[in-house]
């Protein structure tokens, strides 16, 4: 593939900040073919998101859904993972970088530490890591499931280091461990370091930090947490009883002008203190009450307004439109009294809760300022990373890119996608160098061990103390050994440490063993590293069976050697039961075609096929409409008051001049069919309506929403009522009539949050800024009234919001059951309305009435591209992703992602974001030749089958079929491996590879042949 | 299909009470589809009986085989293998299975596991309702389809009862009315006329009232 | 039945109760010996044969731990198995086994904790129902009446 931009001397990316942007864009470019090298300054990586308890909207355990990811970050051989290490320097350009990275010392060895917590054990006390809770630990593993899995020491915190390093069996404490200094090469790097909360300590009106049951949204969040300081129990910080009252502080910090404050939105916290709110009230119900202080309630994501309705009508949050001013502390009790001002009428009250959660926003860290200067990039005025408003990801200094947090605040999901966006800008600085990773060179072919009879070894570790200072594996090994078919069984000290590997190995070669028991560990951790291993040794490697002795044995009876003993017995014997009836699988591999179709051709459509062509595939990009651009061609300006048109037209020409992208207007999709990698799609293209087929690896869906327009307020009906859209055409276009106004109405959420469509569009209060501005810049003079439900100029929008303010545009509340009232009167219109503040009906003839209708969803081409393409769709007829945190590009059916607003409404910046980001994902699933879809699907034997149809109806995807012979066919490379079809047949005709039913039967008779 | 169900533990343990050892054979035909007599019923019902029998003190030795069909003696002939290791057979076929084992193998005590209850079809994955009696002359050409003597309660020929109400069957509000639903189906096909013509008493001697039926195809019949 | 230690077949579902197994290791919270995991990729694929086969080996107790309601990571196969485990119930009480042995549990992965206490309750539950009464045939065989 040719490179476009810059000369490379190398393909590794370095990705500063461990957090989930940061591990998203290492796996990404680790999954594209790219070396990664990752740090993070702490001891762990997973940053923030590790310390939720669960997240929006879905209420989900975090962890549960993190974890996986992280130990991808652990296995991936592209990426080299470096933590407690800074960037020290950079020198070089886009594509040779050379950056020297500074490592402090962990005072643990890595390769020793088994995060058995001995040392963590005897310094009790001063240990726990509890963030925000809790003072730092001389030893601290920041959660359960760190990755590293291994402690860190705080040597200065110390005082008996002898007495440390003594209480480690593995000898992994290194009093003397020095700070290390290296320099790397590399062609791209990308910033996703996160920002920091803001310490409510610092304003006194509060009492965070000053009154124990004042708690930010963080330390509320570790509380309710099941791995937290409480282990779950929610409980006041003062004197441990559940509070029944609980109180949310929104902006807190945030969107302010005093000292301490932020002018800017954090973004987040709403969503996070509704989360909070409704986690308490499902874990208490009306054993507590939950009361949100809020400004604007800013619910603009996706589904997310659907959230807040639940939030309120299900669980009875309470939400108070007020910002209090102070938090007082009753004395004795801990109590804790807020009074505050409701906007109705001005009115002053008082009440007490027991417990008060400060919504606290992001701030940009000092280090990250440091660290910009020796990058030499620039920050913006608030100190996050200066991005131009149409490339998003792109920092001021060629070959840097930034993501996440460090760019704006912003949601998980966001994140996600900004994430992929940087890794996919950032492989398109580098070529894939070395196809072949180096482990695969060194395989012995497999060997057929078909008619073999089972010849098995047992492997027992002792995982330093873990295992071994708990039963003694001596002896586990010597019951091992006189199992059925079992030929050896050893002690094997780490079993997954390099020399232990190597043993068992050549073990295999010398005794002929044909499976494989390994009593350790978890097969959830560790069962890859050790198929890896067999197949090293010329096995195939779905012969190994892993017996859980630590996480599910020693670790749990460590009180009782006896019991953890006999039960580590019977788990040999269940495993070795097991073991005998495997038989080798393979991996079902699918070639794959390269190329790529990106339905619509609006801005994230073109930015979308862009990227893939400038990193060398070849793109169809299929229009239905006569011509490319979309919705944005009606739009003339961005908020911050970018040239839409001309980078409309910039991007229109580029498109069409690549010579990887064939441009197909007038064109819609008909038919298709295939499997991800090698899918055809028909496409029939006006005017005559002629019918083509496209033959193409992956698909991105980028088919934009519509304007919405509502039949009311006048629309259409009345001259002087428009939509913003069309007020921004005027704008341009008769400017000098827009100037004659004198007083302009603007109507917020027209046909949005309304019963029938109850979502937030979320581009509609920007766009009202955009305009109010823009008229305010032609006519100083002209007076503007914003009737609002809520202002979400989330990020750094709320600039703009103020600058309104300033400049005079009025913004006024209504409520829906009362809204505002309009009738024509001549070429004016006349609109009544309710003032909250001054508890007055206001009446005013407006030369303009602009109604902000946001956009909705194209519902019928949605429908029908859902169905040819067999993709979900949300209720409002946008496409559902597959996983609405982790995975907000990529849609269920593998291959296909989503850009744009086909996802759900949002600004031109966050289309480029998605589309590019939908290019990434894209990248990744293209990079090999082949796709593995594994080996655990269900298999179907047709002698046995009844074509009862039972399969059919239960198969959750819908994959099994009656084929042409009459018996039920399952593609295996569209079976997900879950063996419902297999549990349910009712001929026993069909078999879960991996799972077989001889295999659970003879596990279960293993531990249970005794018995009877 | 023909459709069938587990008869009562209870009931099959009586019957099997004296032996210690049994066959147990299922079918992979209409009982399979319906999920009441299939491979994975029979080693259920297998397991279960063991059970029942090692709560009592008791070995019960079971055999499992299931047959492509047992209504076919080719299939049937299959069971020679085991039957001298037996005391009894217990089937999960339909009737017609249960008989044929018992024609084949004179001696041996046959047992039903299942009882037989009726023709129908798969409303959805794991519901199954009554279609047809097989009453030996077939009249849905003229009632749109819907058959009046499997799914009228009361076998009317001539339009519905005066206990139709709001389209269901006064037996119970889960069955529907078969004459309302040939009445609709009617006017969906445009053929309201064919309700108006009042149908002749029904001859039942192709039915089970003229005796024990049977049909010969000259052409293959040997 | 004073040292009664009763065996307890748990299958579990890889995403979701077999995870906050090793989380409940994890967080050293300790349960009874007795329980013993079976892990499956969903509860989904437990099948009815293999709960019944486990009472029939001897088992005194059985459950089935999937994920939460609405967490199934192939969408409804938590639901399948508390079907199918229902069915068991029923077989079981045919033949005059205390339906109580067996249950269907849901959990997330991160519930290391209700892992640790489902364990707990469900053994102490099983000790006091007794040993499982097809372990009867070791009191001898009886003649056929």
């Amino acid at each position: 593939m040719e490179n476009q931009n810059t000369k490379q001397t190398n393909n590794k990316v370095l990705i500063i900040g461990g957090g989930v942007g940061g591990i998203r864009a290492a796996l990404d470019l680790a999954e594209a073919g790219r070396d990664v090298v990752l740090i993070d300054r702490s001891a762990s990586i997973g940053g923030l998101m590790t310390q939720l308890d669960r997240t929006f909207p879905t209420n989900n355990c975090d962890l549960c859904t993190l974890s996986p990811h992280l130990s991808e970050t652990g296995r991936e051989h592209h990426i080299e993972l470096l933590t407690m290490t800074e960037l020290a320097e950079l020198q070089g350009e886009a594509g040779s970088f050379t950056v020297t990275l500074t490592s402090h010392p962990r005072y643990i060895d890595l390769e020793k530490c088994t995060a058995c917590g001995d040392c963590y054990e005897k310094f009790k006390d001063c240990v726990q890591f509890k963030p925000g809770l809790d003072h730092r630990a001389p030893t601290c593993m920041r959660y359960p499931r760190a990755i590293p899995q291994a402690f860190s020491i705080d040597i200065s915190k110390c005082k008996d280091i002898d007495g440390l390093v003594s209480v480690c069996k593995s000898d992994a404490i290194i009093p003397d461990d020095t700070e290390k200094k290296r320099t790397v090469e590399v062609g791209a790097i990308v910033l996703a370091t996160g920002a920091e909360l803001f310490d409510p300590a610092v304003l006194d009106n509060y009492g965070g930090g000053a009154y124990p049951n004042v708690v930010t949204g963080l330390e509320y969040e570790r509380i309710m947490s099941a791995s937290g300081p409480t282990l779950g129990s929610l409980v006041r910080p003062s004197d441990g009883k559940q509070p029944q009252k609980v109180a949310w502080i929104q902006c807190v910090g945030s969107r302010g002008i005093n000292k301490a404050d932020v002018p800017y939105c954090s973004s987040v916290c709403c969503m996070y203190a509704l989360k909070e709110a409704i986690v308490t009230k499902e874990r208490f119900q009306d054993s507590i009450e939950a009361t949100i202080f809020y400004m604007d309630m800013r619910t603009s994501g996706k589904d997310y307004e659907r959230y807040r309705n639940r939030a309120e009508k299900e669980y009875n949050v309470k939400l108070i439109r007020s910002r209090p001013h102070t938090i007082s502390e009753k004395p004795g009790t801990h109590d804790l009294s807020i009074s505050y001002a409701l906007e109705e009428g001005s009115r002053n009250v008082t009440e007490t809760y027991d417990m008060v959660v400060l919504s606290t926003g992001f701030r940009p860290t000092e280090e990250m300022t440091v660290l910009s200067e020796k990058l030499g990039i620039e920050l913006n005025q608030h100190r996050f990373a200066k991005t131009a408003g149409f490339s998003p990801v792109e920092t001021s200094r060629p070959g840097i890119y930034a993501c996440g947090v460090f760019e704006s605040p912003k949601d998980i999901p966001e994140t996600m996608a900004q994430a992929s966006a940087a890794a996919s800008k950032a492989a398109g600085n580098l070529d894939i160098l070395n196809e072949m990773p180096a482990s695969q060179e060194e395989m012995l072919p497999e060997r057929d061990v078909t008619d073999q009879a089972p010849k098995i070894g047992v492997f027992i570790c002792d995982c330093g103390f873990n295992i071994g200072g708990v039963i003694d594996v001596g002896e586990i090994a010597a019951y091992a050994e006189v199992l059925p078919n079992v030929v050896v069984a050893e002690v094997a000290g780490h079993g997954c440490s390099r020399e232990s590997m190597l043993n068992i190995q050549s073990k295999i070669e010398e005794c002929g063993l044909n499976r494989i028991v390994i009593g350790g560990c978890s097969p959830r951790t560790h069962e890859a590293k050790f198929q890896d291993m067999i197949r090293r040794a010329g096995l195939n490697r779905y012969l190994v069976e892993m017996a859980n002795l630590r996480d599910q044995d020693t670790w749990v009876h460590k009180h009782n050697p006896d019991l953890a003993t006999k039960k580590a017995k019977e788990l040999i014997r269940m495993a070795v039961s097991s073991v005998a009836l495997r038989h080798p699988l393979t991996d079902h591999l699918l070639p794959v075609n390269k190329d790529i179709l990106v339905v619509g051709g609006g801005v994230s459509g073109m930015n979308s096929a862009l990227s893939l062509a400038n990193q060398g595939f070849k793109v169809y990009l299929v229009e239905q409409a006569l011509n490319l651009g979309g919705l944005a061609r009606k739009v003339n300006r961005t908020l911050s008051g970018d040239d839409v048109q001309g980078y409309i037209q910039e991007l229109i020409a580029k498109t069409t001049a690549h010579e990887r992208i064939e441009v197909l207007t007038g064109a819609t999709v008909v038919d298709h069919k295939g499997m991800p990698g090698m899918f055809t799609t028909g496409i029939q293209i006006a005017p005559r309506m002629y019918y083509r087929q496209i033959k193409h690896g992956a698909t991105i869906i980028a088919t934009g929403a519509l304007e919405n327009r509502p039949q009311e307020y006048l629309l259409g009906q009345h001259n002087a009522v428009m939509t913003q859209l069309d007020l921004d055409s005027m704008l341009e276009k008769q400017p000098e009539k827009v100037k004659a106004w004198d007083h302009i109405v603007m109507i917020q959420c027209v046909g949005s949050r309304t019963p029938e469509n109850p979502n937030c569009s979320r581009i509609c209060c920007q766009t009202a800024i955009k305009n109010a501005l823009r008229i305010k810049d032609a006519n100083p003079g002209a007076r503007i009234f914003v009737l609002n439900r809520d202002i979400r100029t989330v990020g750094f929008q709320e600039d703009y919001y103020r600058e309104a303010r300033e400049k005079g545009v009025i913004f006024v509340r209504y409520e829906f059951d009362a809204k505002p009232v309009v009738t024509g009167e001549g070429d004016q219109v006349l609109v009544s309305f309710r003032d909250p503040v001054l508890e007055k009906q206001l009446e005013i003839t407006a030369d303009c009435l602009v109604l902000s209708t946001g956009l909705v969803a194209n519902d019928e081409a949605t429908e029908d591209l859902a169905m040819i393409f067999h993709l979900n769709r949300t209720d409002d007829g946008f496409f559902l992703e597959n996983h609405i945190k982790l995975r907000p590009v990529d849609l269920h059916v593998p291959g296909f992602m989503v850009a744009g607003t086909a996802h759900s409404p949002k600004d031109i910046r966050e289309s480029i974001v998605q589309a590019q980001a939908a290019a990434g994902r894209v990248l990744t699933f293209l990079a090999k030749d082949t796709i593995n879809l594994g080996a655990g699907v269900a298999k179907v034997d047709g002698k046995k089958c009844a074509a009862c149809l039972i399969c059919v109806r239960a198969c959750p995807y819908g994959i099994p079929f009656i084929n042409a012979e009459g018996y039920s066919e399952i593609d295996p490379a569209q079976c997900h491996g879950c063996g419902v079809c297999a549990a349910e047949c009712p001929a026993k005709a069909i078999q879960l590879m991996q799972y077989e039913d001889d295999m659970i039967s003879a596990e279960l008779n293993g531990l249970l042949e005794r018995i009877l | 299909m023909i459709t069938a169900e587990r008869k009562p533990m209870e009931e099959i343990l009586e019957c099997i009470n004296p032996y210690n050892r049994i066959l147990l054979v299922g079918c992979n035909e209409c009982v399979t589809v319906c999920a009441a007599g299939g491979r994975k019923e029979v080693g259920l019902l297998s397991t279960a009986l063991q059970m029942a029998f090692m709560k009592e003190g008791r070995t019960l030795e079971v055999k499992e085989i299931t047959l492509e069909r047992q209504c076919d003696p080719e299939y049937v002939e299959e069971l020679i293998t085991y039957i001298d290791q037996v005391e009894a057979v217990l089937s999960m076929a339909c009737g017609c299975g249960v008989q044929e084992i018992a024609r084949r193998y004179a001696t041996k005590p046959v047992f039903p596991a299942v009882n037989t209850k009726f023709m129908g079809a798969s409303e959805r994955q794991g519901v199954w309702s009554e279609r047809c009696r097989g009453c030996g002359d077939c009249l849905l050409g003229l009632t749109g389809g819907i058959c009046p003597i499997a799914r009228c309660s009361k076998r009317l020929m001539n339009g519905p009862c005066g206990g139709s109400t709001k389209g269901k069957c006064e037996i119970s509000p889960d069955v529907d009315c078969a004459w309302n639903l040939i009445w609709e189906r009617l006017k969906a096909l445009g053929l309201e006329k064919k309700y108006e013509e009042i149908m002749v008493a029904k001859d039942w001697r192709p039915s089970w009232h003229g005796g024990p039926r049977r049909i010969i195809r000259e052409d293959m019949a040997e | 039945m004073g040292n009664f230690e009763p065996v307890i077949v748990a299958f579990c579902c890889h995403y979701c109760a077999y995870t906050a197994a090793d989380m409940a290791g994890s967080m050293r919270l300790s349960y009874p010996s007795n329980v013993k995991i079976v892990r499956v990729p969903c509860t989904g694929k437990v099948d009815t044969k293999h709960i019944l086969q486990a009472f029939h080996k001897g088992a005194d107790g059985v459950y089935v731990a999937g994920c939460l309601e609405g967490d199934c990571h192939f969408k409804n196969g938590n639901i399948k198995a508390a079907r199918r485990v229902a069915r068991v119930k029923k077989l079981l009480s045919e033949i005059g086994i205390e339906e109580e042995r067996v249950e269907m549990i849901t959990m997330s992965a991160g519930m290391g904790e209700r892992f640790a206490q489902t364990a707990t309750d469900i053994t102490e539950k099983i000790r006091n129902l007794g040993p499982n009464p097809v372990k009867n045939i070791r009191d001898g065989q009886k003649q056929p009446a």
